[in-house]
């Protein structure tokens, strides 16, 4: 429990920094960077909360993928690497005030609503009805029976988006 | 860990499949992917082809849609998240045949301009089909896929005119800020799973009634969810990026964003709010109040000072949604229940969706001649297209809510709502409504002033040619605008229909 | 002591804030779509930490389709972005004041 707890907080503590570091840093590669870093800290945290399924696929899709496509975004689109002042427009006062607004009220419901609940402890439950209950094979069931009418949607909805971003972009 | 070799979990148990129930979507499924084959296989040449197969396709879908309806039954599959029942299919009806108008208005246009033609009926049947299935979407995460599913079609349609910056510009706007808007309702659908443990809309609903509904997280999660689709619905003040992309997408996009992608988000409110918020009515009734009144008022008072017709008609259409918003705004104290708020709002919708595209059909074939979107350039209209000036005036003038043109039917069920429920609130929006009426009277009536009264501009008096399925659109909207308007029963019929059986 | 959930809760609501704050002053597209993913990791993080807490998979199966999502919404933004810069080198998006607030 206790090596639990500190990887918790290294973990978060690495993910917020990080999260900061993407929307205040100059400089869109780093930005790129720092979001490797909140992504596989947030993959970490799903395998101490047991949903390994999950934090394989962040890792996969969001780390090997969505990042990458990214860095080629840098490079099509010719940003600016290295410094750029350009990066931020004149309303920082405005939207830290409003994101201060913002945290406040969630933490104020989020508090009010759970503030003293503990996970639910998992001592004492075999590794095989861990594993029934929230491993990879729970997931692809509830995936293909409760969930099978969003799955197919999600598939046409993967074809639509290749076939319009070629066209969008490519050249004619 | 190996999946095949590992322990089982659970036993698996494929679900029932209605293939009744999903028909409609299934063709539409086929027929998209036959639009995709076939524009590969013929490389650009069968152009007609294409386009008649994509629209064929979609009257085809409206078979099993008809055939559900005479069955009748209520069809509830995987555990009541997809539901087919009258409410269901007389939006899928809707989206079709908004769909195949935009069909209709697309062909000539893409084939002037010569832009990718086979790709832009593929998207189109896409983002009908998450429409389709939005219609029958009682889960939070079949609604959320089916709005991505109609969204991300859109903002590539939306962009469709790759040579101009402007244009490109606004789909920047409409993507970012409806990727924003997702990600709002995704945290606020996250919330209220958190505290009902539930995704199933009913069941959310009955979890709503019970001991801790009355959390602030619910709270904050009901007002993150609709301010999501606030965004899709172009409610003030989350309506910025409808006048620009309405302005630099290409018109028949513009008009399906303004009747169909609108009636999806109305669909998904529809269902959440009388479905699963229904409990606490004290969270949406003020926010859809104040809504519903910055809407018509900011969305008129714009609309006012514009010049170019497409921005007027998309404030115009901001201002519409802020009288479809109205009985959200009361439901809670109808003495009916709040069910009762349902129809009128299916009822202006669609009376809506036939006055707003037929407009649109009316800008596209008048801007065939002129290539110009200024209201100035419909000087004189009567003296060269006598036609298309009567039928504007026919659209504008139901619009403005006349009658007997269709749009007073819709107007008159939404005020009767509000004197139903009764209460100060509901009578002081009433009284806002009806002041936003007689302002937006002014501007409707000035495209008409302009079309009847002014000389032209440039003395060009050739007449304005318009091909064939620009007229069958037309006449297609022009008569149901009419028709409405004498026989409301048509449309209050579908209006009654269109209520959930799952009410409590 | 166990870990209060809570604190994965507050994690998130962190992250979404911060994604949020990062959207509203940025200007370039890249950049923003970077904060997207990062409102999208609260979602996603909120979503398993409630699936934990109420030992039910949909907290997870919700996780996978937003992921797919996302990706999709990548492809498309960028697909948009690379077509204007087509037309125009410079991109910044000072155009997009809607977002203030």
């Amino acid at each position: 429990m206790v090596a639990q707890n500190i990887a918790f907080g290294v973990l978060a503590a690495a993910t917020s920094l990080a999260a900061i570091r993407v929307v205040t840093t100059r400089n869109v590669v780093h930005a790129a960077l720092y979001l490797v870093v909140v992504l596989a800290s947030v993959g970490a945290l799903y395998i101490l909360l047991t949903a390994e399924f999950v934090a394989a696929v962040q890792i996969l899709v969001y780390v090997g993928a969505i990042v990458v496509l990214l860095l080629f975004g840098v490079m099509l689109t010719k940003a600016t690497l290295g410094e750029d002042d350009q990066l931020d427009n004149d309303q920082r006062w405005l939207g830290a005030v409003i994101a201060l607004f913002l945290l406040g009220t969630l933490s104020f419901v989020l508090v009010d609503a759970f503030g003293d609940d503990k996970l639910p402890s998992l001592e004492g439950v075999s590794r095989a009805t861990l594993e029934a209950q929230r491993g990879s094979g729970a997931v692809g069931d509830a995936i293909f029976s409760t969930f099978l009418v969003p799955f197919e949607v999600v598939s046409v909805l993967l074809l639509a988006a290749l076939v319009g971003a070629i066209v969008l972009a490519r050249r004619d | 860990m190996d999946v095949l070799s590992g322990p089982v979990a659970g036993v698996f148990r494929a679900p029932d499949v209605d293939y009744h129930a999903f028909a409609p979507e299934l063709v539409l499924v086929a027929v998209l992917v036959a639009v995709l084959v076939v524009d590969l296989v013929l490389e650009g040449r069968g152009r007609r082809l294409v386009g008649g197969l994509a629209g064929i396709g979609l009257l085809a879908a409206m078979v099993p849609v008809l055939t559900l309806a005479v069955d009748g039954a209520n069809r509830s599959m995987v555990g009541g998240a997809y539901v087919v029942d009258d409410f269901a299919l007389v939006f899928k009806g809707l989206f079709l045949i908004a769909g195949y108008v935009t069909m209709l208005l697309s062909s000539d246009y893409l084939a002037d301009d010569d832009y990718y033609e086979g790709e832009y009926y593929f998207l189109l049947l896409s983002s009908v089909l998450g429409m389709m299935v939005m219609a029958s979407s009682r889960d939070l995460i079949s609604i959320f896929v089916a709005l991505e599913l109609l969204s991300i079609p859109a903002y590539m349609l939306a962009g469709w005119r790759k040579r101009d910056l402007k244009g490109n510009e606004a789909t920047l706007k409409y993507y970012l800020l409806g990727v924003f808007a997702t990600g709002v309702m995704l945290y606020g659908m996250s919330l209220i799973f958190g505290i009902t443990g539930e995704t199933v809309l009913t069941e959310i609903g009955s979890k709503l009634q019970g001991p801790g509904a009355s959390l602030p997280l619910v709270s904050l999660g009901i007002v993150f969810v609709i301010v999501g689709f606030a965004f899709k619905i172009s409610a003030v003040p989350f309506h910025s990026w409808a006048p620009d992309t309405y302005e630099g997408a290409p018109t028949p996009i513009t008009a399906f964003l303004s009747v169909a992608s609108k009636a999806g988000g109305f669909v998904a409110l529809m269902q959440l709010v009388f479905i699963g918020f229904l409990g606490r009515d004290d969270v949406w009734q003020p926010m859809f109040w104040v809504l519903a009144a910055l809407t018509m008022t900011v969305g008129n008072l714009i609309a006012l000072r514009q010049t170019n017709i497409v921005r007027m008609l998309a404030y115009s259409s901001v201002a519409q949604a802020g009288y479809m918003l109205l009985p959200f705004a009361v439901a809670g104290d109808l003495a009916k229940g709040p069910g009762a708020a349902m129809g009128p709002m299916t009822t202006y919708l669609l009376i809506y969706a036939a006055m707003n595209l037929g407009a649109f059909a009316l800008v596209l074939a008048v801007a065939r001649k002129t290539r110009s979107g200024e209201i100035a350039s419909y000087g004189g209209l009567f003296e060269y297209a006598p036609g298309l000036t009567v039928l504007m005036s026919i659209f504008v003038f139901a619009l403005a809510g006349i009658p007997p043109l269709g749009g007073w039917y819709g107007k008159l069920v939404v005020f009767k709502t509000l004197l139903d429920a009764n209460t100060p609130w509901a009578i002081v929006l009433g009284v806002i409504a009806a002041v936003n009426s007689v302002i937006a009277l002014y501007y409707y009536a000035s495209v008409a002033r302009e079309m009847w009264m002014r000389p032209v501009p440039d003395g060009d008096t050739t007449p304005v040619r318009v091909p064939a399925g620009l007229t069958a659109a037309l006449s297609l909207c022009a008569v149901a605008t009419v028709v409405i308007g004498v026989y409301p029963q048509v449309v209050a019929r579908f209006g009654d229909l269109a209520v959930f059986s799952l009410l409590p | 002591m166990s870990v209060d959930y809570s604190w994965y809760l507050f994690l998130g609501a962190a992250l979404f804030t911060i994604g949020a704050y990062g959207l509203l002053i940025r200007r370039n597209p890249l950049v923003m779509f970077m904060c997207i993913e990062l409102m999208l990791n609260a979602v996603n993080l909120t979503f398993v930490t409630f699936s934990r807490m109420l030992n039910d998979i949909g907290g997870q199966v919700v996780v996978f389709f937003v992921l797919v999502v996302a990706a999709a919404e990548v492809v498309v933004g960028l697909g948009i972005l690379v077509s204007i810069l087509r037309r125009r080198p410079s991109a910044t998006v000072d155009d997009i004041s809607a977002l203030k607030g």
